[in-house]
């Protein structure tokens, strides 16, 4: 390699399993040796680490790729991501790219471009293969570190292209999930974020979940741990109790969908509405101010006005902190695709326009029952006026002012009141 | 390792010679491939694909976990894309098996002391075929919808006290209407499993009944088809 530093560029697209995988890699080239730029800057390796989960998502990647061959002519322009399991032909037709590499040699790509620099031509298939090959995190832009515990999913839900993009579920075994936890809160991670496609799928030896969960708390150390979102099938009361540990944040993504039982099962869902807030009542009865969120997918194929509004009631139900409101879109190659009655789009957009309101009535309201009270905030940012801003151990925003406040440490703030719109709702507090 | 080689092994787990065709009705008919060395539970599906066409569909496994065959049960959609195709098929033909995937299994521990209920419509019988042929102890009742009586399929292999058969086309059946009808009339014991398995209106009904009669969720696992 030159003796100047070669530049490298990432974007990352979609969810937090993606995203871990991206800090995974710049760790990888940070120690390689080469320069880590902004995306915005001139580089000589572009990686764009792509999704697919919805049409919009396939747009937003195939929109970056282009963006990153443009702003880099000459570069060498990687793919990586779900996109490029499901597109891989086309991609690899198209001329701006250099690489396209699949999920499970994504954690090999340093050596590709290595070999790329090194005059060796190497084709992605002959990179090894293994989910779970990445580093540990040492040098990123967060305070949060993901903990890859799991990849793949096969419950087939009839919308998802996750099974066919990201392969089978496999499970990450215990002792090597452990030893990333260590390595990582030896790199001063203070917060780890329980990550994996279906990771309530956990399976490896006798080991599930709940156990896997238990061992991380047991760590020694100061850090917290979130779940990055599970599937509300097959919980009972151990997973409850776990919450118990100082250590767990009482946050769950919990994915409901829809609010119908119909629609439930044309999905493929594994459980049942009533199961679902069964769940969240026995968390409920235990933790008050307990934080769920939650995807739902509005305009479902046959979606009629009464399971859609069985969906609105649920948001204000179970208080959801937020709901990440999917239209649904087709996938190709799903079982979805092939049901009968797909709704129009202009009753997709009513809809989805009406969870929105729902949920940000709901999420204003959640927000609103802090004040007074006080949340554990790890600081992510500090601006130049001096404000900081963070997460509480409910995973809700918030900002505050202090002197001499230090990134990536645990602050107990009052909170005062709430602030902003939406999305952008956040609570505001003091030291 | 070269990849050639790795390719290769590939090729030869996941694609499989048809052994035979059994025609069970002028509709439906049972691939059966060569075992080999597919492991799988009774009760899990594959993922089936034909050479050269890109699509693929999932199947319940026909076979028990014992059968010296691997085997599934079509039924042939006319309007469909898949099982058109897939009713072409001849000995010696060529599909591509990926899996087994699922979770729709018998929990062993229960058993010795369980009942299980069994509720399928259509060829939604497989997997019941397959947890049968698997565990011959299991003390469990079938009861199975069609439309006409020469859709229950391989009925000689059940038990005639433990086999209702529900016809709502003919009434060759031993219960003359749908499986939704007769389900409402029945009563189980408390320690019973139910399984169902079939079309998603078939099972968002039956639930319904089995939860009115009192059931837990937790008792009642479901394998919706379409
Ligand atoms: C886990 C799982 C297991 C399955 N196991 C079996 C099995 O053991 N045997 C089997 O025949 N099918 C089974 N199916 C359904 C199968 O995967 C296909 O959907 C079916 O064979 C039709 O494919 P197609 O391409 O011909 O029709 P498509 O073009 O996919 O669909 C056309 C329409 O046919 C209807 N349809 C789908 N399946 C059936 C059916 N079995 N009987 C009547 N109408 C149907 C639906 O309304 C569907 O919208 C299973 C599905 C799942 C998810
Ligand atoms: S559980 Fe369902 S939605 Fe989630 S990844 Fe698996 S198939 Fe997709």
């Amino acid at each position: 390699m030159n003796s100047t530093k070669k530049r490298i560029a990432f974007k990352t697209l979609g969810c937090r399993l993606n995203q871990y995988e991206t800090d995974a890699l710049v760790s990888d080239f940070d120690k390689g040796g080469y320069e880590i730029v902004d995306f915005k800057e001139q580089a000589d390796v572009v990686v764009v680490n792509t999704c697919t989960v919805t049409n919009q998502s396939d747009q937003k990647s195939r929109n970056m790729i282009s963006q990153a061959a443009r702003n880099n002519q000459g570069s060498v322009v990687v793919v990586t991501g779900c996109m490029a399991n499901n597109y891989k032909e086309t991609l690899e037709g198209e001329n701006k790219i250099t690489y396209v590499v699949e999920n499970n040699r994504k954690g090999s790509i340093l050596n590709l471009v290595d070999a790329h620099f090194g005059g060796e031509l190497l084709h992605p298939e002959k990179l090894e293969a293994d989910v779970f090959q990445f580093n540990t995190v040492d040098k990123s832009l967060h305070t949060r570190s993901a903990i890859k515990i799991q990849d793949g999913c096969d419950n087939f839900c009839t919308f998802c292209i996750i099974p066919t993009v990201r392969g089978r579920a496999v499970s990450r075994p215990l002792p090597q999930i452990i030893e990333n936890v260590e390595d990582t809160l030896a790199n001063g991670f203070k917060e780890l974020v329980i990550t994996g496609v279906n990771i309530g799928r956990y399976e490896w030896e006798d080991k599930r979940f709940e156990d896997v969960l238990e061992a991380i708390l047991n760590v020694p150390g100061d850090f917290r741990v979130r779940i990055s979102s599970l599937e509300p099938d097959g919980f009972g009361n151990r997973l409850v109790d776990l919450f118990d540990h100082p250590k767990l944040t009482p946050h769950l993504h919990l994915c409901l969908q829809s609010g119908s039982d119909k629609v439930l099962l044309r999905m493929r869902r594994m459980y049942d509405y009533n199961r679902f807030k069964n769940l969240v009542e026995r968390f409920r009865d235990k933790y008050t101010e307990f934080n769920f969120t939650t995807d739902l997918i509005v305009g479902f194929p046959d979606e009629s006005e009464e399971d859609f509004q069985e969906s609105l009631n649920a948001v204000s139900t179970f208080g959801f902190g937020h709901v990440h409101t999917f239209k649904y879109s087709v996938r190709k190659g799903t079982r979805a695709e092939r049901m009968e009655n797909h709704l129009p789009e202009k009753i997709k957009n009513a809809r989805s326009a009406r969870i929105r309101q729902a949920s940000e009535e709901n999420r204003s309201r959640y927000l609103s029952s802090f004040i007074g009270k006080e949340q554990t905030v790890l600081i992510e940012t500090i601006d130049a006026r001096g404000y900081a801003t963070g997460y509480g151990e409910h995973y809700v925003p918030v900002r505050f002012k202090g002197k001499g406040l230090q990134k990536n440490t645990f602050q107990i703030v009052r909170i005062t009141r709430i602030e902003g719109k939406g999305e952008q709702m956040r609570l505001v507090g003091e030291l | 390792m070269s990849i050639e080689l790795q390719q290769e092994i590939k090729i030869d787990e996941s694609f499989y010679k048809v052994k035979e065709i059994r025609q069970l009705t002028d509709e439906t008919f049972s691939l059966r491939l060569p075992k080999s060395r597919f492991n799988y539970r009774a009760g899990q599906h594959i993922s089936l694909g034909i050479r050269g066409d890109y699509q693929s569909r999932e199947y319940s496994i026909y076979s028990g976990e014992n059968d010296d065959h691997l085997e599934v049960l079509v039924k042939e959609v006319k309007k469909g894309y898949f099982t058109p195709k897939l009713s072409k098929l001849k000995p010696g033909d060529l599909v591509e098996v990926s899996g087994p995937f699922g979770k729709f299994r018998i929990d062993e521990k229960k058993i010795a002391d369980h009942k299980f209920v069994f509720i399928a419509s259509g060829t939604g019988i497989a997997p019941f075929r397959s947890m049968v042929r698997t565990y011959p102890q299991l003390d469990y009742q079938l009861i199975h919808g069609v439309r006409y009586g020469n859709e229950a399929y391989d009925r000689h292999e059940y038990e005639q006290e433990r086999h209702i058969l529900c016809t709502s086309g003919d009434k060759t059946g031993k219960v003359h209407g749908r499986l939704t009808t007769y389900l409402k009339k029945a009563s189980f014991d408390n320690n019973t499993q139910f399984y169902l398995c079939g079309n998603s209106n078939m099972i968002f009904d039956a639930l319904e009944i089995l939860k009115d009669k009192g059931f837990e969720r937790d008792q009642i696992h479901c394998e919706v088809y379409f």
